[in-house]
């Protein structure tokens, strides 16, 4: 049986008609055609498919759509802002964050969250912070630093701003 | 050097870049395979005809509805789906395409087979007795390449063979033997495999996520007998590959079931499927090793034996072990070699490159063997490795007199950025390994147009699975033709656009793409100064492309814009290049005591790298940290920093997991015990310390575009090594097994406490 | 705009999809209709959602979400002293939350690590506990707390100790339409120290292969109520008596976490499986036992591990 519900995702309204054991991945990619958010395993391991749900970070390939029903939903694609980059997604280009890029949604996802929670994480706290995003081509470091320069460019901003 | 930005970068930040997995067609189908799920087996009876009954099954096909085709690149040993035997759990044995995943899945349950078990064969020494289970009963019959010595489950047999060995082992003052088991490992590529394939009329459109569009449009033009101006591979964005998607693999599959449903069909693997059913893993080796050295620590013979698991078919594993006895030689000085190399048929999955096949692994064994051989010595491993290391003038393993080795420097310059001697706490130590690995000069092409705005294209048939090697092209044109890289476009990745390219492989793209695009670039540079030349009443010596012009040396203001030249080009004044350039020489060598020759018999532009690595081992449960890591690599000039910088930050974290966590389990009835992410450890941000990287930095001659070698592959071959050389250090104790998971860490200083 | 989700469009199903009916309730009441329907409850949704794209579980044909019934969220204290632990409270927000990390200790070390950190943002503790895993990681220290599980049902609510909640690997004593809506940590005793660490092999995203918990109650620098139990060693978390006292009365000195922990490893029933093999597991039992019983007693001193123990006890940078 299928399930009427509406998705929030980057601030758009989405009405959905869904069996229960879809996923919010399978929703998100195949019923929205949002792509930017991918599948990478079968066990909650490699973090591809990550996305913000009210704020925090969830692996939408474990979680089921009909859950998500209301509640504000963030993919990548909803992070630039009028044509600008978010400052995570600029600092992981000039750092060589990205190679492959099919980890990078997600790990720029697991990213924004750690920010919003520490917004001057340490190296430390930034790879424990991404411990749920397996990255293969980059070995994390230029991903570390990235995330380091974002979170001191967006607290920057946010002082100059005051 | 400036930072540039990727081409490709912003569609991945942003995530709207699509990968073979995002795209849909209209009417598209969605495929999924029968897997064998048995280790061996003879199939009594395959029965498609319930699956074929479900409403909204389009296609089941089985190896019946395709061409009776066997291939393989030296033995010709595999069919597109099994063949009376299943030979591996993840040997495909029928493909159902459905209106939906769920129903395609319903519908493989619907497919019956029955086995009749066949014994298992997974053991390599046991493989090779007499009487054994043979792999493929059949192996006499196949077509295969002469050269390949074959004979019942040996797939392959080579030797490298130099000087007299057991002359001068018996001469030898100091000999150390060693053997070492290491475990199979995989590519663990993030993005699953997927492949998109679409007939129009005769012809076959693929979007596959390989790292090779030509080889498998080659593939896929042999097994199902079509011209290969047919086939038209393309590859979207594609998230990395580390070998796991070289050779073509699925996409002659899944255009048989498109043509067979007349309709597009999309294949997706799920992660165990991308664990258990490519035929390109990193193969379990057996090795053993015997090394004899004067009292000064000079290298004087070497003896050896390397099994390595071929798998349930041959790829390019024979080759892999050929290659590896290079990796057992060493980038060292050993005057007298007699090593063989061994392939073994087992009823596991298939083994094939994966990012520097063999040499992570047999490096693994040599450097633990040398620092063995150190310690019996009484050398600091150091120093024992800097009196035998190769240098320039020195004689390779097969004779190659070296040129542009650099393998001392990386030494020295790892042992600093390390901290190399200084003391450390209990339980802590610092290890160090070498290694080394070819360049492949291979052909290569690209076409380069300039618009009628000047806007620059590059076409390019060359693969970009995520290392760069394509986004740098721009750099080289860019300096050549005085343009910045930012305003070149690239088409790639494309059979029916670019030339032929050899693939994202064997750490080729770069040195090979580059050198045809500083040709191509060339060439457009000497149209344009033609164009030039009336114009600004100037001859071409004394022009120069600076900043989107061609202007007058030392007369800046005369000068013409390189867009309003493209604007006026017309006929004979196309600005329209191909380049390929001179395919640089590969280095004599004498290998005529070797048998089982099968190719890369000398290192072209070879690349050297040492790691050294700080571990704490934790006695008590074998948990090992990495607290540091120094890797340098001489990869000649470096071209882009950054992504330089990428390979060799990638390439360690994926040697720290080989050594570490990553290890392939086979249980008794052959079947992968591990086949997802939980239990398959790779290393995470927080396992990893940071990453000290060192650039020797030298030009090399013939080599690649502006004295570089090849870098994709190299940095992930010393780590392992390095890393098992720490902890023995550290505990006293030797992990003879890969990976050195916690248990066996503290199995070995559990017996060696005992002794 | 909240029940949407609970309405049947009436389309009809395409493909099954999984589970054929789904509610969402935001009050207890409508937990006990889909209960009495034969829905299966699912919170976070982390352990059954991963369990069925494995093929290891079947997603059932009814399931309710409870992720939305106000009666099982929040923390609180109890007027006894003890903490009032809502079933849907993550991992995160308990791993996080000052008050535990003070005082129950070996809850934080456990929360802390389960999973990765959207695993822990999403996943609950009733989550955690309903779905019996053996090496589930907030259930020793629970246990050891002596919290009690409430399991509430159209008839009212049952109180039972977590130590009894589950009865084998998935299994659990809650009857059909019970649902697991709090978890209540008693009051502590005076003194009480707590330490909960298992065996690492990376340092994030792992699961317990060994685990193990010890919380005392220190009176005049000695134990005066030890309690030790032991993850992913035997069918079910459970307390070691053997080891309990030997600790009780004690200093908890090396030598006595020593002969604690054997006494652990001796108590344990650990399975040889893909993550390691039973010998390794029983070694490994006496000497995470040991170290968390250590870094109880200093804790207990002021000193001793960070939260979460388990990265500090294996040596991290």
């Amino acid at each position: 049986m299928k399930y009427t519900a509406t998705l929030r995702v980057n601030d758009i309204a989405y009405p959905v008609e869904i069996e229960p054991g879809r996923t919010l991945l399978s929703v998100i990619r195949d019923d929205l055609g949002l792509t930017g958010t991918k599948e990478g395993c079968d066990d909650s391991e490699c973090g591809a498919c990550m996305v913000l749900l009210d704020g925090r970070p969830v692996n939408s390939c474990s979680y089921l759509a009909l859950q998500a029903d209301g509640r504000a939903i963030t993919t990548i694609e909803g992070l630039a802002t009028d044509g600008e980059l978010h400052p995570i997604q600029r600092a992981m280009l000039e750092a060589g964050g990205v190679q492959c890029g099919f980890c990078t949604p997600g790990m720029i996802i697991s990213a924004t969250a750690l920010i919003a929670r520490t917004p001057r994480p340490t190296d430390d706290e930034i790879r424990a912070g991404i411990a749920g995003n397996l990255c293969r081509c980059t070995g994390y470091q230029p991903i570390v630093a990235a995330i380091s320069a974002a979170a001191a460019d967006m607290a920057g901003k946010q002082s100059s701003a005051r | 050097m400036a930072v540039v930005i990727r081409a490709d970068g912003k569609e991945k930040v942003t995530g709207t870049g699509r990968y073979a997995a995002d795209l849909t067609l209209t009417g598209l189908l969605h495929a999924r395979f029968k897997f064998a799920e048995i280790g061996h087996a003879r199939i009594r009876r395959l029965d498609t005809s319930k699956a074929k009954a479900l409403a909204g099954v389009f296609a089941v096909i089985t190896q019946a509805d395709v061409p009776d085709v066997r291939y393989g690149l030296f033995v010709k040993d595999r069919t597109l789906f099994a063949k009376d035997v299943v030979r591996w759990e993840g040997e495909v044995v029928a493909a159902v395409a459905a209106l939906t995943p769920e129903i395609a899945r319903r519908a493989v349950e619907l497919i019956e087979v029955d086995y009749e078990p066949l014994p298992v064969v997974t053991d390599l020494e046991a493989a090779l007795e007499a009487g054994v289970q043979l792999v493929h009963e059949g192996w006499a019959d196949y077509a295969i390449d002469e050269r390949v010595l074959r004979d019942g489950n040996q797939a392959s047999l080579s030797s490298l063979v130099k000087g007299d060995a057991d002359a001068a082992m018996a001469r030898a003052a100091v000999v150390v033997k060693s053997r070492y088991v290491a475990d199979g490992s995989s590519g663990v590529p993030i993005e699953p495999r997927a492949i998109v394939a679409e007939w129009h009329g005769d012809k076959v459109q693929i979007w596959s996520s390989t790292q090779v569009p030509f080889a498998a449009r080659t593939l896929v033009a042999e097994t199902l007998k079509l011209p290969e101006n047919a086939i038209r591979v393309s590859v979207p964005f594609m998230g990395g590959g580390f070998g796991a998607k070289c050779e073509g693999h699925f996409e002659p599959q899944t255009a048989a079931l498109a043509r067979a449903a007349k309709r597009p069909v999309k294949l997706v693997f799920s992660r165990r499927e991308e664990f258990l059913a490519p035929d390109h893993r990193r193969e379990g080796m057996i090795i053993e090793l015997e090394t004899g050295a004067d009292k000064d620590g000079t290298v004087v013979a070497r003896r050896g034996r390397l099994l390595t698991e071929n798998g349930a078919y041959s790829n390019d594993a024979p080759l892999i072990a050929q290659m590896a006895l290079h990796f057992l030689a060493g980038p060292y000085k050993v005057p007298n070699i007699n090593i063989t190399a061994q392939c073994v048929y087992t009823n596991t999955q298939p083994s094939g490159s994966i990012r520097a096949p063999g040499a992570p692994t047999a490096a693994w064994a040599l450097e633990q063997h040398l620092d063995e051989l150190s310690a019996a010595l009484g050398m600091d491993p150091v120093a024992f490795r800097r009196k035998n290391l190769l240098a320039d003038g020195d004689e390779g393993p097969t004779r190659q007199i070296m040129d542009s080795t650099h393998a001392l420097a990386t030494l020295d310059k790892a042992a600093e950025l390390i901290g190399y001697g200084r003391p450390l706490p209990e339980g802590e130590a610092i290890g160090i390994a070498c290694g080394w690995w070819p360049s492949f000069p291979m052909s290569s092409g690209i076409y380069l147009k300039l618009n009628a705005d000047g806007s620059p294209t590059i076409i390019t048939g060359a693969q970009e699975c995520g290392t760069g090697a394509v986004m740098t092209l721009p750099i080289l044109a860019g300096e050549v033709l005085g343009l910045p890289p930012e305003a070149f476009s690239i088409i790639y990745q494309d059979t029916e656009t670019g030339p032929w390219d050899g693939g994202a492989g064997g750490s080729q793209t770069l040195f090979n793409n580059g050198r045809a695009t500083i040709a191509a670039a060339e060439e457009i540079k000497s149209q344009l100064l033609k164009m030039a030349e009336d114009l600004l009443e100037a001859s071409r010596a004394d022009l120069e492309l600076v900043d989107g012009k061609v202007q007058v040396k030392g007369s800046p203001s005369r000068f013409v814009t390189i867009a309003s030249l493209a604007s006026t080009a017309t006929g004979d004044q196309q600005l329209l290049a191909s380049g390929v350039g001179v395919v640089p020489p590969t280095p004599a060598s004498d290998a005529s005591g070797c048998i089982g020759r099968l190719g890369v018999e000398s290192f072209a532009a070879p690349t050297f790298g040492t790691h050294a690595v700080h571990v704490k081992v934790d006695r008590e449960t074998g948990v090992v940290r990495i607290l540091g890591v120094a890797a340098v690599q001489d990869s000649g000039t470096i071209v882009n920093q950054t992504g330089a910088m990428g390979q060799v930050t990638g390439g360690v974290v994926m040697g720290i997991g080989q050594a570490l966590s990553e290890g392939i389990q086979v249980a008794s009835d052959a079947r992968v015990r591990n086949p997802y992410l939980l239990d398959y450890k790779l290393q995470t941000a927080a396992d990893v310390p940071p990453i000290k990287v060192g650039f020797i930095g030298i030009a090399a001659p013939d080599a690649g575009p502006k004295g570089s070698k090849g870098l994709g592959e190299p940095p992930c071959i010393p780590t392992p090594g390095a890393i098992a050389n720490a902890i023995a250090l550290a505990t006293g104790a030797r992990v003879r097994q890969l990976p050195a998971t916690p248990h066996r860490v503290w199995s070995a200083v559990q017996q060696e406490t005992k002794r | 705009m909240t029940a949407m989700a609970g309405t049947p469009s009436g389309v009809a199903p395409v493909t099954t999809g999984g589970g054929a009916t789904f509610s969402q309730p935001t009050s207890l009441s409508g937990v006990y209709d889909a209960l009495a329907a034969g829905a299966r409850v699912v919170a976070g949704g982390t352990d059954l959602i991963v369990g069925t794209r494995q093929g290891k579980l079947k997603m059932p044909d009814h399931v309710v979400a409870v992720d939305r019934v106000a009666e099982m969220r929040g923390i609180r204290p109890t007027a006894d002293g003890g903490l009032w632990l809502g079933a849907l409270t993550p991992h995160e927000d308990i791993a996080t939350n000052a008050l535990i990390r003070e005082r129950w200790t070996a809850l934080a070390d456990g929360s802390a690590i389960v999973g990765s950190h959207a695993t822990r943002n999403v996943g609950t503790l009733g989550g955690n506990l309903m779905n019996a895993s053996p090496a589930a990681e907030t259930v020793g220290p629970l246990v050891c707390f002596g919290a009690v599980a409430v399991l509430a049902s159209r008839g009212g609510e049952r109180r039972v100790p977590v130590a009894d909640l589950a009865t084998g690997p998935g299994r659990t004593s809650a009857a059909a339409g019970e649902v697991l809506i709090a978890v209540e940590l008693p009051a502590l005793a005076a003194g009480t120290s707590s330490c909960y660490a298992r065996l690492e092999y990376r340092r994030q995203m792992e699961i317990a292969v060994v685990g193990a918990t010890a919380v005392f109650a220190m009176k005049g620098g000695a134990i005066a109520g030890a309690h030790v139990a032991i993850t992913a060693l035997s069918a079910t978390i459970r307390r070691i008596a053997e080891a309990e006292g030997i600790l009780n009365g004690s200093d908890g000195s090396p030598a006595v976490a020593e002969r604690a922990a054997q006494a652990v490893a001796a108590a344990s029933r650990p399975i040889d499986d893909v993550r390691a093999p039973a010998d390794y597991r029983r070694a490994m039992a006496a000497v995470i036992a040991r170290r968390v019983i250590t870094g109880a007693v200093e804790r207990a001193h002021g000193a001793g591990p960070s939260i979460p123990a388990s990265d500090a006890l294996h040596g991290a940078r």
